[in-house]
């Protein structure tokens, strides 16, 4: 009987439906037990970091909403990964794409002098703005690194419907951090988005406000 | 075997009805954690995962000088403190309330994004308790702070 599910079902048909009842109340075995609980355990792990990540999304999403009120845009930015990601070494160049040039908005922990070597041209700076996407060291093949990249951990890319506007660059982590982590990506991918929105929203509330 | 179970069930029923539910409520959040730290973001993140996966009462002070004044009037249970910040840095804070016979027994835990030895050694001799790098792990924190704190 198609498309009636089980209502067309005889009573006298009713025996298959029992069995993986009777399946079911087998006293499993210890391996079986054992797998169980490693499936429990690998699901909590999991939820844990779900939750360990949706806590941080949503402080940083808090303090980039602060920030439009307090005018420190480039601070939450700055304030989000050194808490969060672990950097304090961290620099915001503007992007001017009629001349491929960047220019130092605002640093934190690094020396600005040293920040004039980044050109759009070549190394992580170039290929994220050619090819659209923040770039990350460990994932560079060694020969494409400029030298006066040795201490850049990623470029995030600040991009606005399609048009780059900038970039967040994350120099070295902190001591204590070696790499960066999964629940690390998710926030830098979170910032591409939302920390161009609160940058561009303070940049046009200085233009506002100057006559 | 089946009566005892129930017996108990309506014990524990009867006794939650006899204790009001605010009672129930301060019963439950009896600790007292005063945080202190300058970054905004680092406040928000410690305030989400007390108010999700504890119990604790937290107060917040943004710098040392404000959690020594917070500390003296409120006498937290705990102090978890950043080390880098203005007025009064954590360390000094730390110093100071060890000094003072009112705060002196209060534990400290320094929360700071300085991992490397000389600092946790310079954390330790001012007088704190324990010592957490940033970024902070969840786990790690509130395994810490049951240990001091209890459950």
């Amino acid at each position: 009987m198609i498309g009636t599910g089980d209502r067309g079902r005889s009573p006298l048909h009713a025996g298959p439906r029992t069995k993986p009842a009777i399946a079911n109340s087998r006293v499993p075995s210890g391996t079986e037990q054992l797998c169980l609980q490693v499936q429990q355990l690998s699901l909590r792990q999991q939820m844990e970091r779900n939750h360990f990540l949706l806590e941080r999304l949503h402080a940083s999403s808090a303090r980039l909403i602060q920030s439009l009120e307090t005018g420190d845009a480039f601070e939450a930015v700055a304030e989000i990964i050194g808490n969060l990601i672990g950097s304090e070494e961290v620099a915001i160049f503007d992007y001017c794409a009629s001349n491929e040039t960047f220019s130092l908005a605002w640093s934190w922990g690094v020396e600005p002098v040293a920040m004039r070597h980044f050109t759009s041209g070549a190394g992580m700076f170039g290929r994220a703005v050619r090819e659209g996407t923040s770039q990350f060291r460990e994932r560079q093949p060694e020969h494409l690194l400029l030298p006066s990249e040795n201490q850049l951990t990623a470029c995030v890319l600040l991009k606005s419907s399609h048009e780059v506007i900038g970039i967040i660059a994350i120099f070295g982590l902190l001591p204590q951090k070696n790499r960066l982590e999964w629940t690390d990506y998710e926030l830098i991918k979170f910032l591409e988005t939302y920390a161009t929105i609160a940058i561009q929203f303070q940049r046009l509330q200085t233009k506002q406000v100057a006559p | 075997m089946e009566r005892l179970r129930k017996c108990v069930t309506e014990e524990e029923k009867s006794r939650e009805k006899s204790i009001p539910r605010g009672q129930r409520m301060r019963e439950m959040a009896t600790k007292k954690i005063l945080l202190v730290d300058d970054s905004c973001t680092a406040r928000l993140v410690n305030r989400m995962i007390f108010s999700q996966k504890t119990n604790y009462e937290l107060i917040s002070a943004v710098d040392g000088k404000e959690a020594v004044e917070r500390a003296q009037r409120e006498k937290p249970d705990l102090i978890l403190m950043d080390i880098v910040m203005p007025r009064m840095t954590g360390l000094e804070a730390c110093r100071a309330l060890k000094k003072d016979k009112e705060t002196e027994k209060i534990p400290i835990i320094l929360l700071t994004t300085r991992g490397e030895e000389r600092f946790v050694q310079e954390g330790y001799a001012s007088g704190c308790s324990d010592y957490l790098t940033k970024p902070v792990n969840d786990a790690e924190l509130l395994d810490l702070l049951k240990a001091y704190l209890g459950e």
